[in-house]
């Protein structure tokens, strides 16, 4: 038994190596004025924009279905998402495929920026001086600064979720841990 | 993700191969379970599959496994060896059930990452008691059979190799010096450094270990060695080698005939039967074998239980073992992404088919349509293949049903008698994994609350025995299985006043204003139990709302039906999923839909004056003298850019659950074989969808499931 614990925590140790290389580093692109930063360890590809089947009677954000090389995805509009005006599709376009907790989602942004590095000790809690503004907020859970310009760093968990939904999820872990 | 596989793939195989063995050791036993006894190929089979467990576990270290099998092999090994007679068949079947039980449960552990906790002493000692039960009632009159380190042997023995021709047989005698102390313990030497070459060895004395007055029989007889091996009697010399302890090493070469009839000086002794591991010998020398078994059967000596002769059984097993031979097991989400790659080829085939390039006039393309029509077709086996390979029998879950009544009916004390109606029906492997569970809790329930106590049958006048069926069937792209029971029926009042107990009726309706199908619904809801006492098995209330929550969750439906006093149907309805289905497909607005081929009626092209409009908004229209309701697909999903008018269109007559209902769309495209492929789980459950699918030119179309559209 001993021997099996030890050959799984070094897989695990092998895999935290692997995202170790990949520590620090974001996924940033523009949507609005605004710079935003995802850890690269969710992004699974970018790809270009393509037709999207539309499917009714779903949030206005998910705007419908790709087809991935045969996976059929869902694909949300960032900028929706985030309750700004809708924005036109264009050449520059794209889609950000992620994967979060084994659910691949694609991302309609405006324009994909670059992949930076930002430390720990780069990255601030975001500011919470109005609590008005705290919904526009809430997929933000920090703010890196990269030189001059800052990146608003997405909790993609949270973009994905409806925010009830999460709420019950936590309540749900809280009542698993708390057992 | 590569990594996890390497690391973990000898665990992962333990885990796999012991599954498998499980399986067929339950359904083995199941099969025999009405019989007086096993037969001798049966207990062969278990006492080796007990063996291969022991020591995979052994080696994983999975030390309660191992012990646990190590016990049961003991038993096996008794019965193999002795064919005792009187023993307790259900009482053994029991026994193997319940350690096949255990082994699971441990197993779904180390699967989950957790240790082997579980502590088999119990089993053990019941094994143990039940050992001695049989041997008492088999060796009263033989001396010590079989002594107590039993299991020491069938090690020794069944490590062997298979023999094979070049094999040479020696009866080798070792004498030892007169004075020699412990010369049990240098026989055993002896023993253990021919085993280096042996293909097969036995020996006499036998039990040169435990009992150390064989020291005195070997020093006065000499040791006696039967050895099957490849070696030249000179290197058999060798390895005995002659040493201060040893006085005289005799080998004799002899015949594999002579030495299949073991120690003729033996017949006191019992001999260690090997007939069973050496196959091919057996092959060689059947008579010679039979030969001996007679010599075997001596007066006041235990009775050999021949497979009886000419049973079909043994057939029909044979031809399961070449079967065997040929299967190869594949990772899932291989099969998957093969799957998917496949969808791809397909429709990137029809890409090029119907590129425009090729649209140029004047283009001869007589060979290249040759060329293409011979690629569409390997496309299309392909695909085929790859469909029928994920295709499973739904045979091994019905046994897993099997078990469950065997093991419910005995603890409630029911005579119940299980029928099983096309388990050779092929489901999507993803479908059997999900319908397990769901399965098992109505046939548990049918057999605990669904079929009565014997003394409630007689009193109620019911001659037959209770049973339980489970069948399955496919029927328009979807399979049915029912479970059925002859039991007392669901109780209508009795649910009815639990469901207002729990305030679930509507205030102010009548009783009578609920179906017996409203009023069976009552029994899905979480919490809703009619059974007044809690047992074992059931009656928590949990259960069928898990039922249905799982049936569910792959796009199926449960029915009830039930008729008081005389039993009730538990009916699934699931779809065949990844199967190819005939599909139609539609277009409205922007949006393409699919609708199954086998839920269209008839296409019509209406005129206004055939429609009827309600003042509500609702509309109908006349086709025959008869009048349906019209859905228009574009109102229902608040399309953009659909046809309004309904001579623009196309009304589309879908007929299911005997409603009709007309659905307007704008226009058809075309019969298309489809793959049906899930709604992401990210989008919640949409009403009329069941899923989604490519069409040939890449995009995406949503598969329509009428049965939401009706309320």
């Amino acid at each position: 038994m001993d021997e099996i614990g030890k050959i799984k925590t070094e897989s695990v140790a092998s895999v935290k190596d692997g995202h170790d290389a990949q520590k620090g580093m974001y996924m940033t692109f523009l949507s609005g004025n605004e710079c935003y930063g995802l850890k690269i360890q969710y992004v699974n590809e970018i790809i270009g924009f393509q037709d999207i089947t539309p499917v009714p009677e779903t949030e206005n954000y998910i705007m419908g279905l790709i087809n991935l090389r045969g996976k059929i995805i869902p694909v949300i509009d960032v900028h929706i998402r985030f309750n700004r005006e809708p924005f036109e599709y264009n050449d520059r376009t794209c889609i950000i495929v992620v994967d979060v907790k084994s659910t691949l989602v694609g991302l309609i942004v405006e324009k994909i920026a670059e992949v930076v590095e930002i430390q720990d000790e780069n990255i601030l809690p975001p500011p919470s001086i109005s609590r008005v503004d705290r919904s526009q907020n809430k997929y933000v859970y920090g703010i890196g600064k990269v030189g001059d310009s800052v990146k608003l760093l997405l909790d993609p968990e949270r973009l994905l979720n409806d925010e009830e939904q999460l709420v019950v999820e936590q309540a749900n872990e809280l009542m698993v841990d708390g057992e | 993700m590569a990594d996890e596989f390497n690391t973990e793939g000898m665990l992962d195989m333990y885990l796999f191969e012991n599954e498998q063995l499980l399986e067929q050791l339950q359904e083995m036993v199941l099969e025999q379970k009405d019989a007086d006894c096993f037969d001798e190929d049966s207990i062969n089979e278990i006492f080796r599959t007990m063996h291969t467990i022991k020591g995979s576990s052994g080696i994983m270290m999975f030390d309660n496994i191992t012990a646990i099998s190590h016990k049961l092999e003991d038993v096996f090994y008794f019965l193999r060896e002795s064919h005792p007679e009187n023993v307790p068949h259900l009482e053994l079947v029991e026994h193997v059930l319940e350690v096949e039980d255990f082994i699971s449960g441990e197993m779904e552990k180390i699967k989950s990452g957790l240790g082997t906790d579980g502590d088999p002493k119990e089993l053990i000692e019941g094994l143990d008691q039940f050992l001695n039960k049989i041997q008492g009632n088999e060796n009263a009159s033989e001396a010590k059979g079989l002594p107590g380190n039993v299991h020491e042997e069938p090690k020794q023995f069944y490590i062997a190799p298979v023999a094979s021709s070049a094999s040479r047989f020696y009866k080798i005698n070792v004498i030892f010096f007169p004075e020699t102390e412990m010369a049990n313990v240098h026989a055993y030497k002896v023993v253990y450094a021919l085993k280096e070459i042996a293909e097969d060895i036995l020996y006499s004395p036998e039990d040169i270990i435990a009992d150390e007055s064989s020291a005195q029989t070997i020093i006065e007889k000499g040791f006696r060695i039967l050895l099957q091996a490849q070696a030249s009697e000179e290197e058999i010399r060798n390895i005995i080698g002659v040493g201060y302890d040893i006085d005289k090493v005799e080998i004799y070469e002899c015949l594999a005939e002579e030495f299949l009839q073991g120690f003729e000086f033996g017949q006191g002794q019992t001999s260690i039967d090997l007939v069973s591991s050496v196959e091919e010998i057996e092959a060689k020398n059947a008579v010679a074998a039979e030969e001996k078994k007679e010599d075997k059967i001596a007066p006041g000596d235990f009775v050999i239980k021949p497979k009886e002769p000419g049973k079909p059984k043994k057939l029909a097993k044979d031809k399961a073992k070449s079967d065997k031979a040929t299967f190869i097991s594949v990772n899932v989400s291989k099969m998957d992404m093969l799957m998917d790659l496949i969808g791809e080829l397909v429709i990137s085939e029809s890409v090029v088919m119907q590129n425009p390039d090729l649209k140029v006039p004047g283009l001869d393309l007589t060979n290249f349509n040759k060329a293409a029509t011979q690629m569409a077709k390997i496309s299309t086996d392909l695909q085929n293949v790859i469909m029928s390979m994920r295709m499973v029998p739904l045979t091994n879950t019905f046994q897993k049903m099997n078990r469950i009544v065997f093991d419910v009916s005995r603890k409630l004390g029911k005579d119940i008698n299980f029928e099983m109606v096309g388990e050779n029906t092929e489901v999507d492997k993803n479908i059997i994994e999900h319908i397990s569970d769901p399965l098992m809790h109505l046939v548990r329930n049918a057999v605990d609350h669904g079929i009565e106590t014997d003394e409630e049958r007689l009193a109620s006048g019911k001659k037959e025995k209770g049973k339980v069926t489970l069948s399955a069937k496919t029927e328009a792209g979807k399979v049915w299985i029912s479970v059925t029971d002859n039991g007392k029926g669901l109780e209508r009042e009795k649910i009815l006043a639990k469901a207002r107990k729990q305030g679930l009726l509507e205030d102010g309706k009548p009783d009578s204003a609920y179906t017996d199908k409203e009023v069976y619904q009552f029994i899905t809801l979480p919490g809703f139990s009619t059974n007044e006492q809690v047992t074992e098995y059931s009656g928590r209330g949990v259960g069928m709302d898990v039922v249905v929550q799982n049936i569910q969750a792959i796009g199926g439906l449960l029915e009830i039906e039930s008729t008081p006093g005389e039993g009730s149907t538990m009916n699934l309805k699931i779809p065949l999923t990844l199967a190819i289905v005939d599909g139609v497909v539609l277009e409205t607005g922007t949006s393409s839909f699919v609708v199954e081929t086998g839920l269209v009626k008839e296409f019509v092209s209406v005129r206004e004056d055939m429609m009827i409009h309600e003042p509500s908004g609702d509309e109908f229209v006349m086709l025959r003298g008869e009048c349906f309701p019209v859905l228009r697909l574009g109102d229902w999903y608040g399309l953009k850019d659909y046809k309004r008018s309904v001579e623009d269109g196309m009304m589309v007559v879908l007929e299911l659950d005997g409603k009709t209902i007309c659905m307007f769309v704008d226009k058809l495209v075309g019969k298309q074989e489809i793959v049906v492929k899930p709604i992401p789980s990210y989008i919640k459950k949409i009403k009329g969808l069941s899923g989604c699918t490519q069409l040939g030119d890449g995009s995406i179309a949503l598969i329509l499931d009428p049965s939401g559209f009706i309320e």
